[in-house]
């Protein structure tokens, strides 16, 4: 049913594919991390270029953390601090939303929205 | 005097090797796929991942690359996805599995040639190979390689899921004698 060299093939096979993947993974190709307060677009960012975004806006303060091709709200002023427990945030079309604030943070991708849309 | 009956008591002898025959059990054997490709579509097995499925029509076309041959097993691959493709699966789908089918039935047939590996190995290449294919065939179609970092998920589900079909199959084809036709045993 299995031969040795049925296992040699599998690590082979599974080496490549990690290996890929993580070539791949480094060097993120155009997404963007967009962040709007109360339906107007603050300002626009690169996912792949660590920076913390400081909003001060209708008398709240809301810092937008982006590391490592990852994005959190690290501050907000909000009462309920849900956004700021909602963690980190990597692939298009997800967002981080302070609703007390009316911050919404989202990533937009490149040129596809996320291909996920489209395989199953 | 012989007495002709409607219904002979003993099959018609047709030859397991004639073309006729394989051209029925091809026939039969890609009935047997579409329904189970029907199967995986209405149970999806991991929701969460997209692209992982275990594959279970690959264990018919497994048998039929072992028992008939590289053409037939390539035939009834073309008519299943054509068929699923048609009935449920959609335009997309459809020209993923086309890529990732073609190119698993190939890799599946160099290393069944090589001899050197079991059907389980065969089998756990070809769902590798299956989800590579779809992964280029989306790169393509999106026109991004970033679809590549999937690659490791599609790759591990691919080995795991070929492994558990090769298992089936080596069970299948041990305990049913498809001797009359094999080509490689």
């Amino acid at each position: 049913m299995f031969r040795k060299s049925d296992i040699i093939l599998a690590a082979i096979i599974l080496a490549v594919g990690i290996g890929a993947s993580v070539f791949s993974a480094g060097g993120g190709a155009g997404e963007k991390v967009v962040i709007t307060v109360d339906g107007k677009i603050f300002g626009t960012y690169e996912l792949f270029e660590d920076r913390i975004v400081t909003i001060r806006r209708n008398g709240h303060i809301n810092k937008v953390k982006i590391r490592d091709g990852e994005v959190s709200m690290a501050e907000s002023d909000c009462p309920n601090q849900d956004c700021v427990h909602q963690g980190k945030i990597s692939r298009p079309s997800q967002s981080i939303i302070c609703l007390p604030n009316k911050v919404v943070v989202e990533i937009k991708g490149g040129k596809n929205e996320d291909y996920d849309s489209i395989s199953r | 005097m012989k007495i002709m009956t409607p219904y002979p008591a003993d099959p018609l002898p047709i030859s397991e090797k004639s073309t006729a025959y394989r051209i029925a059990l091809s026939a039969a054997l890609a009935a047997l796929a579409l329904i189970f490709s029907y199967i995986e579509v209405l149970i999806p097995f991991l929701p969460a991942l997209p692209g992982v499925k275990l594959g279970i029509a690959n264990l018919v076309i497994i048998i039929a690359l072992y028992k008939l041959g590289f053409r037939y097993a390539l035939i009834i691959d073309l008519i299943r996805i054509a068929a699923a493709g048609v009935l449920f699966t959609g335009a997309f789908a459809t020209l993923y599995s086309l890529s990732g089918a073609v190119i698993s039935l190939i890799v599946m047939y160099l290393l069944m040639k090589s001899r050197l590996f079991s059907v389980t190995g065969v089998s756990m290449a070809g769902g590798a190979a299956h989800n590579t294919g779809q992964l280029l065939a989306a790169a393509l179609i999106v026109s991004t390689s970033k679809v590549f970092v999937y690659f490791s998920v599609l790759v591990i589900s691919g080995v795991l899921c070929g492994a558990f079909i090769g298992v089936i199959a080596f069970l299948i084809m041990e305990k049913i004698s498809f001797s009359s036709f094999s080509l490689y045993q």
